[in-house]
């Protein structure tokens, strides 16, 4: 029981520290700097992306034992595609002003690497329930990094939190302005850089890692 | 061989499954998806007229709500007068949707569809003038497929903002239409001519000479309207019977 504790454990906790999937293994950057400049589209991207992952690992590792090994990518890519367009629809249906402005990065999770990244080096090689929670792992490893650089995109770039304005109005009068900057894709680049430094600086004390 | 009928068929049966998820996900949905759609082309009329501007309180119900009272839908043929929609019918030249802004009994203004080639798509937006039938109040955009962060950037409020105010008349009140200048307008166009540029979006001058085009087609079709704004002929464009919409000219 516990050895199963510490593995469910290690699954999560290697995805959204040890091995991120942005920070660490450098991929999804592409998303990673559309999306960020407000916290909101970061979030929503964030989930549709765990949803997105946590499922195609679990349905591609149920089919592990049938799945032709000739057209195994094919597939996976059915199964990513099939749930991305489905995540896609419903944020159209009941979140369309989101849908509008993540525009076409929801499509684009598709190409997102980590999603056949996962399924190739993991669902392939584990019973489902594992790798349905490295999905999640995954997602929340994604989703935090796009969360951090969106709070410090909006927070300096628009000077909001979640679309409120929380650089008080004497600020601005006394000469202090929004970094525009912020909201640009370089602006992304250069924190996600500053992230990679920080984790690599924290985590160099670690033997373990 | 065996291997190889087995692949086939497992492909076959994923393409089935996959197919009726997203076909049950498509058709389920459909009907939301749609009426979100019509409440943006609402909420995009509105915002050209510069009602609505707290996109918070921009409830569904309350889009609807504001858009009945304010704004008018009609048709109108190539010469600018309104028809009926049992006209229409028999009509076989083309008819042109026209929408109507009323505030109280007056008619405010008008909104044109705009349709214009992009980059890479259709540009779909909606265009408000005045009732001078010259000064624009307001330009959105609703749908279009430029390239997010160039040619996207249509769908910004500071790039719509720049069309308030503009003309489509010269100083003479000759009728030139409004066109997007390649970068800053204060800098490339001489000061006569301002009144018809707003400034262009560095990186998307392709998509700002698509736009100038559209606009040129879309309001030279709709010239006819204009002039009868212009000429504040007492002429109503719906129905004369009913008082408020009586066009009366601004007294002053």
């Amino acid at each position: 029981m516990n050895l199963k504790k510490s593995k469910i454990y290690k699954i999560i906790s290697g995805p959204v520290w040890g091995s991120n999937p942005i920070s660490i293994q450098m991929l999804g950057i592409c998303s990673a700097l559309a999306v960020t400049v407000q916290l909101k589209t970061a979030v929503v991207m964030g989930l549709s992306m765990t949803f997105v992952i946590s499922f195609s690992s679990m349905i591609i590792s149920l089919m592990r034992n049938i799945m032709p090994r000739n057209i195994r990518i094919i597939v996976e890519l059915s199964v990513i595609a099939s749930l991305v367009i489905i995540t896609d629809e419903f944020l159209r249906a009941y979140f369309y002003d989101m849908s509008r402005q993540l525009s076409v990065f929801v499509g684009l999770i598709i190409t997102n690497c980590i999603i056949l990244g996962r399924a190739e080096a993991f669902a392939l090689s584990n019973p489902p329930h594992l790798a349905f929670i490295d999905g999640i792992g995954n997602g929340i490893g994604y989703g935090s990094v796009l969360i951090i650089v969106a709070f410090f995109r909006e927070l300096l770039g628009s000077g909001k939190f979640f679309g409120v304005k929380v650089i008080p109005e004497s600020f601005y009068a006394a000469g202090y302005e929004d970094m525009g900057f912020m909201l640009l894709a370089p602006a992304a680049f250069i924190i996600i850089g500053l992230l990679v430094w920080l984790q690599n600086a924290v985590s160099e004390d670690k033997p373990d890692s | 061989m065996f291997e190889s009928v087995r692949s086939i068929l497992f492909a076959l049966c994923l393409c089935v499954v996959c197919g009726g998820l997203l076909a049950a996900a498509s058709t389920g949905l459909q009907e939301r998806q749609k009426r979100n759609i019509m409440i943006d082309r609402q909420k995009n009329i509105l915002k050209a007229v510069g009602l609505g501007d707290n996109e918070k309180k921009m409830t569904p119900s309350v889009i609807e709500d504001l858009y009945s009272k304010h704004i008018i839908s009609i048709q109108v043929d190539n010469s600018g007068n309104s028809i009926t929609e049992s006209e229409s019918k028999k009509n076989v030249g083309r008819t042109l949707p026209l929408y109507l802004y009323k505030k109280g009994n007056v008619i405010e203004g008008y909104i044109i569809p705009i349709n214009s080639k992009g980059l890479w798509g259709d540009i779909e937006g909606y265009l408000a003038l005045k009732n001078d039938g010259a000064t624009i109040s307001g330009f959105t955009v609703c749908r279009h497929a430029e390239t997010p962060g160039l040619g996207g950037e249509i769908e910004q409020s500071w790039f719509q903002k720049n069309f308030v105010g503009k003309k489509i008349t010269d100083m003479g009140g000759e009728f030139v239409s409004v066109a997007v200048a390649k970068g800053k307008a204060a800098e490339r166009i001489s000061p006569e001519q301002r009144i018809n540029y707003v400034d262009g979006i560095s990186g998307a001058t392709l998509t700002g000479n698509y736009l100038t085009q559209g606009f040129r087609e879309v309001l030279a079709e709709y010239e006819p309207v204009s002039v009868t704004f212009r000429n504040k002929k007492k002429y109503c464009l719906i129905n004369k019977s009913v008082p408020w919409c009586k066009y009366e000219p601004e007294k002053k």
